[in-house]
């Protein structure tokens, strides 16, 4: 069974036979992206005298999730108090501004580029229900983790990564440590 | 590569090149870092670095633009009586303020000694208009609030005595004779106007964007 | 200094907002194009095929530190104002050898799954309401932010301090470490396989 996910660079390959495929520009210098990228985060301390950031955002709608549903208990954690107002109601955070402009971004990017696609990634070796399962999964271990870490890779790894915090460049090393011990254990999901 | 690869060519020299200059480059200039002593020395000497409580009642009474009086005691001493316009700013915070460059900063304590070291904390800063009470709030007290006007009759010095007790009068102060003894300074009951007054400016401006940014730290990635 | 201009109040919270939108476009933008969008592509790198990741955030790192070094430098931007995350070593570590094993078993991360989920794929909006459903557990568990939580702490703690290394030295040495790390990863491509492409 040849996993054909990893292909070598074809253009016009088509892939489950989606006709959109062929309208699909291949994807930038990664270099140059992420040049892009340090300029953007650079902007963002010039500007803000903050950096970006992701699992913040999630911190954010959960505290405002919790307020309304759980009000007693919001209140009651000391980490969603921080996400709230003195009275316990939820507040415009930064943070969940910027990811609703990645997630459009993102989309115009996808728009553009014609890369806009209703599926699941995943390696021919996996159903998608499962895929699914398993994105769900990493995300909340992911979750977990971005808590006790402050951050994740856009806060921690990029923005204190630029700044050379020693907690930043202890987690980056430790996530990239972990990714790849794990990976062999879900090899399935991808080849 | 899919682009010409002299594009990362390029960027890679560059990184190299201003990553090797960052080592002789030395460190960035550092907001907080220089006390210089022999300037902030210099200031002292001049008397330029306090403020009479009469001239800090003048400015607040004629409404000078971008003033900050800032009361570096603790909380219940605040509560129990300040200046009118007096925002609270502990000691240990002051520095990490972000007061704006054009501001005027007036710091005041009880005796005036904690107004003193949060002077050099701030003009070690950067912070240049930064004044203190020199004899803190006693002076208010003593000056503005319980003000002693003298009785002699010359033109120049009873120009002065009105001048003195219009000002106490407008902060609720009480004006005494040189002959009376310093009246218990009392616990003066401000009236709606001061009150209004002597919060800190609220909604919009300083008061604000200080609580946006302070919401906006701490808050994680 | 005229930098960070929000922390010198050159204007105020609502056109803060305005900005994060913008910042945030760009961000997810970029991200997008170099396909960080992809879960399949970010996989790529833990069997070292496509290493597009590590390339992307070591040359953004690098951009941002230098850029930040020599503003601060040239004394456009008052860097003691930068907010720094603070480090805590326990949490810190232990909250990355989890995120890791997450990232692995996602195949994103949380902004890119933002991404991802924006342009259509079903595992973006998976790992997305995964992320919450765990952010969420562990919110509710901390009911106090005592104990482990807060072990370790070490207030902003930078490189440089750490190291006693002056601040230029530390840029070089990361400059080096991302283009030392860039070869291996080139190489590494070269010899596990070909790049996701699409």
């Amino acid at each position: 069974m040849t996993a054909a996910v990893f292909e070598p660079r074809s253009r016009g390959a088509l892939r489950e036979g989606s006709p959109a495929r062929s309208r699909a520009k291949p994807y930038a210098n990664p270099y140059l992206s992420g040049f892009a990228l340090g300029i953007v985060l650079l902007a963002t301390f010039v500007i803000m005298g903050r950096g970006l950031g992701a699992s913040g955002a999630f911190a954010s709608a959960a505290a405002a999730v919790s307020a309304s549903a759980a009000p007693e208990a919001a209140r009651a954690s000391d980490y969603f108090a921080r996400y709230l107002s003195p009275e316990g109601s939820p507040t415009v955070d930064w943070l969940v501004i910027e990811l609703i402009g990645v997630t459009i971004g993102g989309f115009a990017s996808a728009f553009f580029a014609g890369r806009l696609r209703h599926a699941v990634e995943r390696g021919p070796r996996i159903s998608d229900a499962a895929r699914l399962r398993l994105a769900f999964v990493g995300g909340s271990v992911m979750g977990v983790g971005a808590v006790l870490a402050r951050g994740c890779t856009s806060g921690q790894a990029l923005t204190g990564g630029a700044l050379l915090s020693v907690g930043s460049w202890l987690f980056m090393g430790a996530a990239f440590a972990a990714g790849y011990a794990v990976a062999p254990l879900v090899r399935r999901a991808w080849t | 590569m899919s682009v010409a690869p002299g594009y990362q060519r390029y960027l890679g020299a560059a990184a190299l090149v201003l990553g090797t200059l960052a080592i002789v480059a030395g460190s960035p200039r550092l907001g907080n870092a220089r006390v210089d002593i022999a300037g902030l020395a210099q200031i002292v000497e001049r008397e330029e670095d306090h403020v009479t409580a009469l001239e800090l009642a003048d400015w607040i009474r004629g409404k000078r633009p971008n003033l900050r009086v800032v009361d570096v005691r603790d909380s219940s001493a605040f509560e129990a009586y300040h200046i009118p316009r007096a925002e609270r700013i502990a000691l240990r915070d002051l520095a990490s303020t972000p007061f704006g460059k054009a501001e005027t900063i007036v710091l005041y304590s009880d005796g005036g000694a904690h107004s003193a070291q949060g002077w050099v904390f701030l003009r070690a800063a950067g912070h240049e208009r930064v004044y203190f009470l020199r004899g803190g709030l006693s002076e208010w007290l003593d000056d503005v609030m319980n003000p002693a006007i003298s009785s002699s009759t010359s033109e120049s010095s009873r120009a002065n005595s009105a001048r003195i007790a219009e000002i106490s009068r407008y902060f609720g102060g009480v004006p005494r004779s040189e002959e009376q003894g310093e009246q218990a300074p009392q616990a003066v009951p401000l009236s709606d106007a001061e009150r209004h007054n002597s919060q800190p400016r609220a909604e919009h401006g300083h008061a604000a964007s200080r609580k946006a940014i302070a919401r906006l730290r701490g808050r994680g990635c | 200094m005229s930098a960070p201009f929000f922390e010198l109040e050159a204007f105020g919270e609502g056109t803060s907002l305005v900005v994060a939108m913008l910042i945030g476009i760009a961000f997810g933008w970029v991200l997008e194009r170099s396909g960080m969008g992809s879960a399949r592509k970010l996989a790529g790198q833990f069997y070292l095929r496509d290493l597009t990741v590590f390339k992307v955030m070591f040359t953004a790192i690098v951009t941002a530190m230098l850029g930040m070094f020599w503003l601060g430098w040239l004394g456009f931007v008052d860097i003691s104002r930068i907010y720094v995350p603070e480090t805590f070593i326990l949490p810190q570590l232990a909250g990355g050898l989890i995120f890791g094993a997450g990232f692995a078993i996602a195949g994103l991360c949380p902004g890119t799954s933002c991404v991802s989920a924006a342009t259509g794929r079903a595992d973006g909006v998976a790992v997305v309401l995964g992320m919450f459903a765990g952010v969420l557990t562990m919110g509710a568990l901390l009911g106090s932010l005592g104990g482990f939580y807060s072990s370790t702490p070490r207030g902003v703690l930078t490189l440089p301090d750490f190291l006693g290394a002056s601040y230029g030295v530390v840029v070089f040495g990361v400059v080096l470490v991302a283009l030392v790390g860039f070869r291996a990863a080139e190489a590494a491509e070269r010899r596990f396989g070909g790049r996701v492409d699409r």
